[in-house]
């Protein structure tokens, strides 16, 4: 399924994705294309071409967006970061202070947004202030100047601003239903939200509106009005369901996400339109249609004494993005929050977190905004955010890497470039070092390779068959892999053959998206599929890759022979029709075998085939 | 501690028990040395393949007990990290003990057990070596390796085209840990030296403290660079752009082995001897100091050898954590894996086991200073286990530490005997009102203190232990050494065995008072077959040594007619299993870890499978050793396996090591990734105990070699995995001989015994049997076996 997003880009966006990408140093062969069952094999884009039109304006979100977000540091209770109470840092001066660091520090890099993140319309109270039209209005406190004049500073130091806003009426701009709605003649607050007032939003801060009446979309476009009149070049649409811990119609938010697409449009200002957060995966073809990014998790802050923290959240994305992969490109992309990385001790990770969370934000074409103290980057930090080879494979032209093997915690993301080059992150999310191995079966070849390592700048040499490196707790390696060797042969075995043995609850289904159109599944609770005929051309490890199904992460027992059981977590696909694949390594003898996964005691994923190696 | 002067040790009480034990003038393990023989530079061995365990990844900081790679002298060890960018080494010193004599009891007549009062083994220090540009997820090709061969840990990495290499080894000649940091490829080392104390110790470049206890303890550190600069920066020591780094550390305390100074040397100023010598040490190049190191640790190390059969090229080319891992998932045997484990137990005892205390329950080893069970001496199995492998794998030198400590404990253990044992609140007190001789704690600590609950059959299992050290060595001196504990134990037995007449009989018996037997079912049985056993077996020891001694012959035949009166256990009718209570029924645990009713198979004699033992005996054992099951952990599966080697049953046996070699992961029973044995104590809670890393050694060589005085048996239980070609040399054989034996297609194809001491001895092999005949320093080599 291609995604529906790209055709309704702009026209002029697709000729500005090539000019960006090649500026960026790579042999571009096209856009990066999504394809759902093979997202590390670059498709050529055929319209591309023809629908250039050259105009000056770029694409919006044609590459993941850089800057800089407030929340991270509003949210935190580092000492000193919000005096006046908790969200307080949000200020004019504050805001100024990281676009003047920006611009001296991380501009050179591609960093370009400023974004004012939740409460510029809020005391420091938290009470809001609209205006007669029930807009959000500034809060004169902290933005003594106005929004305008902020976003007109951030452009005069060539930089984009932001700003957010919440989904629905925020129900202290509901007025009793009085407040008129701009440019819509007779309409009130009252016109505009369902008659029981029910609410709507991640937090159920707002009412929700009723996209049936006519006044509605008014409403949303007299607040586009409002920010496009400021100058601003971003919005963050936040507490946005399916999603945002909610669902159900009530937090049904599709009718707003669009009207403010068609609101954006209409005021003629590109402006990027994000949505936050943990948005529901049901609904990404609507987020794709009508946004540019959408948050995949809950906040990557804490709300603790450091701006995020390892087992807060941080660590959730190498579970939760994956099935994710094959929505991001160009036009719209996977957003996993804030990147807060450049100060460790305001950050409250070690150096190794810190690595990983860029490598992760990188590979997965996440927006790199970071959410950091500009003003007080260490050089570790400054380091991190300003790695030109890193950014690059951001920005350019690679698709999205995805783990080809299990999400155990030492885990292996890849993703084929179109130059025929492998990016490959080496991840060890254990609380020990280990020494992480990426096998060069996992990537679809075999014999030597040849090894950069982005983030030291430094060539390996020739690594033969795979790549083992000592990780330290938490620590990553990221690495461009260029294979000498020949592509791998693989024999394929279906799950729904009849040669295999089906235990406890295990059968057969039809899938239309497995290879044959069918898999197995009903692998719970004892469940077994053994292949009964796997053959070895030699002993020892063989990493079969298996093709999948599984709408949420599950794990299952993976058993060669009589041998012991290793457990191996599958990441979702996102859906039970989809079919995703990982490697996981089997210890074969040579000639016959067979290979069971067991789900155990617990539930495991559908099956859909296994590829053996053949060499 | 408590410090009721009433209760304390009278020092010349403790002085005349002494003088009358011959205990006295134990040297400080920690003490100035002369200078040690230096080996010729000149081809050296760069050791086996084989004896090389390898690692992909550095410790983990907060998990340094399970991946950190253990250090030591014998004395002096480190747990090393061997991270690049952050080398750290928790340093221990035997000695380091909190606590006291802890002479009083509780208000249940047992004794206090708490880290001030019974005391704790500690941590002495901590070194850390930065290198701020070597972070590990900056460099690549990392590696370590733990060389047991040469007692070397090595790691490498490659950073910016530079290759890095750092030697450390633990010199028992030069007394100090060395390391050496190298590089080629025009690397430059810069960083910090700092080593602390970690008692509340600032970082310095020595330091020196004393414990509540009086126990006097310091640490040095000094580091010499080429080509840059090193200097002592404030509590630090610096260095920039150096070629090649050495850093030096030593330290220890002033404890003594020595009842009648309180156990310790007051003379000696522990900081001031450290300094002395890291800079006596620091004087040699590196290589010097490593190649005196190698040929001290080889001396020891190369007294065994042994081959289990070859492993497979795919199972070689795994690191050792990888290769445990796929040892246990494949269920494929890896021989050269299972010989590499049982020599890691030798080097641990090398490293732990030399000129001063004896292994504890974590050998040398700590990551706190709060161990599971204050790391103690546990003498009710784990002491025990902790040398059945000395003698029988080539390391009898490392057994004496195990003699000279009971013999400094002897008066202090013969004093809390006398004032506290028969205490009316003491539920073991005997009941005939007699006391006498000497009997011990579960727990006992170095300072001559007892722990937790009195133990009143752990004399006769520690002087069976020592004994069996005899046994092996035929050492007459050792013989004078431990004669007055045996007979101190039999004095002890004399007066609390109870007459009792067997029901149903007339005969008359006698049997131990009430106890509990290890630590399982009712808390006061009277004839527990633990006790039994034990003593039947220590009266018997305590016969031969008299008459070899040409001592006390009166008193040896008072003791011989005690004996033929011990009731020695059943075979319950209810159960068919040997009997642990003088109770048919079964009043405990049936899968309990311990195998106390069983010390009469192992690691007693009593019990044998060739027709000497009554055929319902060796029945009821195997009954019960059946029923206790192979799914316990450490040093439990150990116990059981050395149990199912007497009984020759090669595959349980087996099944019992592989089950050791389990890799413990998320704390779980089994081999963590330093090889160190793991038990789970709680869900997810795994602590060390290195018992098992000896028992388990012991249990493949029993599988392979059994002896007793005046009779060996070659492969008693050879397991399939092992049957297709094999040696074992070096290895001894009780009577007094050491045994080179070679195997084929499971069967020995030589065996050459050399005499040590012994003198004759039967050698059999299946229904073959030979007497061989030789002076001490004499072999023979036989050959063609048939089954």
């Amino acid at each position: 399924m291609r995604s529906s997003s790209y055709s309704v880009l702009p026209a002029r966006s697709l000729g500005a994705v090539v000019v960006l990408a090649l500026t960026a140093g790579f042999a571009t062969l096209g856009p990066a294309a999504h394809s759902d069952t093979a997202p590390s094999v670059p498709a050529a884009r055929t319209e591309t071409a023809a629908v250039s039109a050259g105009a000056a304006t770029p694409a919006l979100a044609a590459k993941p967006y850089m800057g800089w977000s407030s929340w991270s540091m509003q949210s935190s209770k580092y000492p000193g970061l919000n005096p006046d109470g908790d969200y307080s840092y949000l200020t004019e001066a504050n805001v100024l202070k990281q676009a003047d660091a920006m611009a001296a520090k991380l501009k050179k890099y591609g960093y370009e947004y400023v974004n004012i993140d939740a409460g510029w319309w809020r005391d420091h109270a938290w009470k809001p202030g609209f205006d007669r039209y029930a807009r959000q209005k500034a809060d004169p406190a902290r933005f003594p100047s106005g929004m305008k004049a902020v976003a007109d500073r951030i452009h005069a130091k060539g930089l984009k601003a932001g700003i957010y806003l919440p989904a629905g009426l925020e129900k202290e701009a509901y007025n009793d239903g009085r407040s008129p709605i701009l440019d819509a003649d007779g309409c009130t607050t009252a016109d505009i939200v369902h008659d029981d007032l029910r609410t709507t939003n991640g937090w159920d801060s707002a009412y929700k509106l009723d996209f049936s009446r006519p006044c509605t979309a008014r409403y949303i476009d007299s607040q586009a009005r409002l920010i496009a009149d400021w100058g601003y070049d971003f919005l963050k649409l936040d507490g946005v369901g399916p999603g945002s811990g909610k669902n159900g119609d009530q937090y049904d938010n599709v009718a707003d996400v669009a009207a403010w697409n068609r609101a954006i449009a209409a005021t003629g200002r590109p402006i990027h339109l994000e949505l936050s957060w943990s948005l529901d995966i049901g609904h990404a073809a609507d987020w794709k249609r009508y946004s540019q990014g959408w948050r995949v998790d809950t906040d990557v802050e804490c709300y603790c004494n450091t701006l995020v923290s390892w087992e807060n959240s941080v660590d959730d994305r190498w579970d939760d993005t994956p099935a994710w992969t094959r929505h991001a490109g160009p036009g719209g992309w996977n957003d996993l929050d804030s990147l807060d990385v450049g100060n460790g001790e305001m950050d409250g990770l070690t150096k190794a977190e810190r690595q990983s969370y860029a490598t992760l934000w990188a590979i997965a074409k996440s927006p790199l905004y970071t959410g950091d103290d500009l003003t007080r980057l260490d050089s570790y930090g400054l380091s991190l955010l300003t790695n030109r080879e890193v950014i690059a494979l951001n920005q350019g032209d690679t698709p999205p890497a995805r783990p080809v093997t299990a999400s155990d915690p030492q885990q292996v993301w890849a993703a084929k470039n179109p130059d025929g080059t492998y990016t490959v992150a080496l991840f060890n999310l254990a609380d020990a070092p280990a020494a992480v191995t990426a096998d060069w079966s996992t990537l679809g070849f075999t014999g030597a390779a040849a090894v950069r390592d982005l983030w030291n700048h430094e060539n390996l040499g020739t690594h033969r068959n795979g790549i083992t490196q000592a990780l330290p707790a938490h620590g990553s390696r990221l690495f461009t892999v260029t294979p000498r060797g020949a592509a791998l042969d693989w024999t394929a075995h279906e799950a729904e053959s009849a040669t295999n043995t089906l235990y406890g609850n295990a059968s057969v289904a039809d899938c239309p998206a497995c290879s044959e159109g069918r898999k197995v599944g009903n692998l719970y609770l004892g469940g077994k599929l053994r292949f009964n005929d796997i053959t070895a051309t030699r002993a020892g490890t063989h990493w079969i890759k298996v093709a999948y199904v599984s709408g949420d992460a599950r794990s299952v027992d993976v058993l060669a022979n009589s041998g012991g059981p290793e457990r191996h977590k599958f990441p979702a696909t996102g859906d039970w029709g989809t079919v995703g694949t990982v490697s996981i390594p089997v210890t074969l003898r040579k000639g016959a075998n067979t290979i069971t996964f067991d789900s155990g005691t617990g539930y495991a994923p559908d099956i859909d085939r296994i590829d053996v190696p053949r060499s | 501690m408590a410090t009721d002067p009433a209760a304390r040790i009278d020092r010349r009480r403790l002085l005349a028990l002494a003088a009358t034990t011959g205990a006295l003038a134990g040297l400080p393990a920690f003490t100035a040395t002369a200078a040690p023989r230096r080996p010729d530079a000149g081809a050296e061995s760069t050791g086996e393949p084989r004896h090389r365990l390898w690692w992909q990844a550095p410790a983990d900081d907060r998990s340094m007990i399970e991946q950190g790679l253990p250090l030591g002298n014998g004395r002096l060890g480190a747990l090393a990290g061997n991270d690049p960018g952050r080398e750290v080494l928790l340093i221990t010193d035997a000695t380091m003990w909190t606590g006291g004599p802890n002479d009083s009891l509780d208000a249940d007549g047992q004794f206090p057990y708490g880290r001030d009062d019974f005391g704790s083994f500690t941590l002495l220090s901590r070194l850390t070596v930065d290198l701020p540009d070597h972070d590990l997820s900056a460099v690549s090709g990392y590696r370590r390796t733990l060389d047991l061969d040469r007692g070397v840990v090595t790691t490498s990495y490659v950073r910016s085209g530079v290759t890095y290499r750092r030697r450390m080894f633990a010199s028992h000649p030069d007394d100090v840990i060395v390391l050496h940091f190298t590089q080629s490829g025009g690397g430059r080392y810069t960083g910090t030296v700092t080593l602390a104390g970690t008692h509340g110790e600032d970082p310095a470049v020595s330091f020196g403290a004393a414990f509540p206890n009086g126990l006097r303890y310091g640490a040095a550190v000094t580091a010499r660079g080429e080509g840059g600069r090193v200097a002592v920066d404030g509590p630090r020591i610096s260095f920039a752009g150096c070629a090649e780094l050495t850093v030096v550390v030593s330290g220890g305390t002033n404890y003594a082995p020595d009842a009648s100074t309180g156990y310790r040397d007051p003379s000696l100023d522990p900081e001031r001897l450290a300094r002395a010598k890291v800079r006596a040490a620091a004087a040699h190049p590196a290589a010097t100091l490593l190649r005196t190191h190698v040929a001290d640790h080889r001396a020891l190390f190369g007294q065994l050898d042994l081959s289990l059969g070859e492993s497979t090229d795919e199972q070689r080319s795994l690191d050792t954590w990888e290769r445990l891992k796929a040892r246990s998932r494949d269920g494929v045997p890896d021989p050269e894996l299972e010989a590499a484990y049982l020599q890691f137990g030798r080097y641990l005892m090398i490293a732990g086991s030399r000129g001063s205390l004896p292994l504890n329950l974590q050998g040398l080893w700590l990551d706190g200073n709060d161990p599971a069970w204050m790391g103690d001496y546990h003498t009710d199995i784990n002491i025990q286990m902790n040398y059945w492998m000395a003698d029988r794998a080539g390391l009898s030198a490392c057994f004496d530490t195990l003699t000279d400590y009971c013999l400094a404990q002897l008066p202090s253990w013969t004093d809390l005997t006398r004032r506290l044992f028969n205490d009316p609140r003491n539920r073991y007190r005997n009941s005939s009102g007699g006391n006498a001789g000497w009997t011990l704690a579960i727990s006992t600590n170095p300072h001559g203190g007892n722990g937790w609950w009195w133990h009143p059959a752990g004399n006769a299992w520690m002087c069976n232990t020592l004994w069996e050290h005899y046994e092996f060595t035929r050492s007459s001196s050792h013989l004078e050494r431990i004669y007055p504990l045996l007979k101190g134990a039999c004095e002890f037995w004399e007066a609390r065995l109870l007459t009792t007449t067997l029901p149903g009989t007339t005969r008359e018996v006698l049997i131990a008072d009430s106890d509990w037997s290890p630590e399982h079912g009712p808390l006061d049985a009277k004839g527990i077959t633990y006790a039994q056993e034990l003593v039947w077996t220590l009266f018997g020891n305590y016969c031969v040594a008299a008459a070899e001694l040409k001592r006390d012959s009166a008193y040896a035949d008072t003791v011989a007619a005690l004996r033929k009166k011990l009731h020695l256990p059943r075979v319950s009718p209810t159960t068919g299993w040997l009997e642990e209570w003088m109770s048919p029924d079964n009043l405990g645990e049936t899968t309990h870890r311990h195998l106390s009713p069983l010390v009469g198979l192992f690691p007693g004699d009593r019990i044998r499978p060739d027709g000497s033992t009554p055929a319902d005996v060796v029945a009821g054992a195997t009954a019960l050793l059946t029923a206790r099951g192979t799914e316990s952990f450490g040093w439990a599966n150990a116990w059981r396996s050395l149990c199912w080697a007497r009984l020759k049953n090669p595959e349980k046996a087996y099944q019992l090591i592989v089950n050791n070699l389990r890799p413990s992961t998320d704390g779980g029973n089994g081999t963590a990734f330093n090889l160190f044995d793991i038990y789970e104590l709680g869900e997810g809670n795994g602590v060390f105990q290195i018992d098992a890393n000896f028992g388990t050694p012991a249990a493949a060589i029993e599988m392979l070699l059994y002896s007793r005085p005046g009779h060996v048996e070659l492969l008693p239980a050879l397991p399939e995995a092992w049957a297709h070609s094999g040696f074992l040399t070096g290895a001894g054989a009780r009577g007094g001989f050491v045994v080179d034996l070679h195997w084929q297609d499971g069967r020995p194809t030589r065996a050459r015994i050399r005499s040590v001491g012994g003198r004759t001895t039967t050698v059999a092999y299946g229904g073959t049997t030979r007497t061989v005949r030789l002076t001490p320093g004499e072999s023979v080599t036989l050959k063609d076996f048939t089954r």
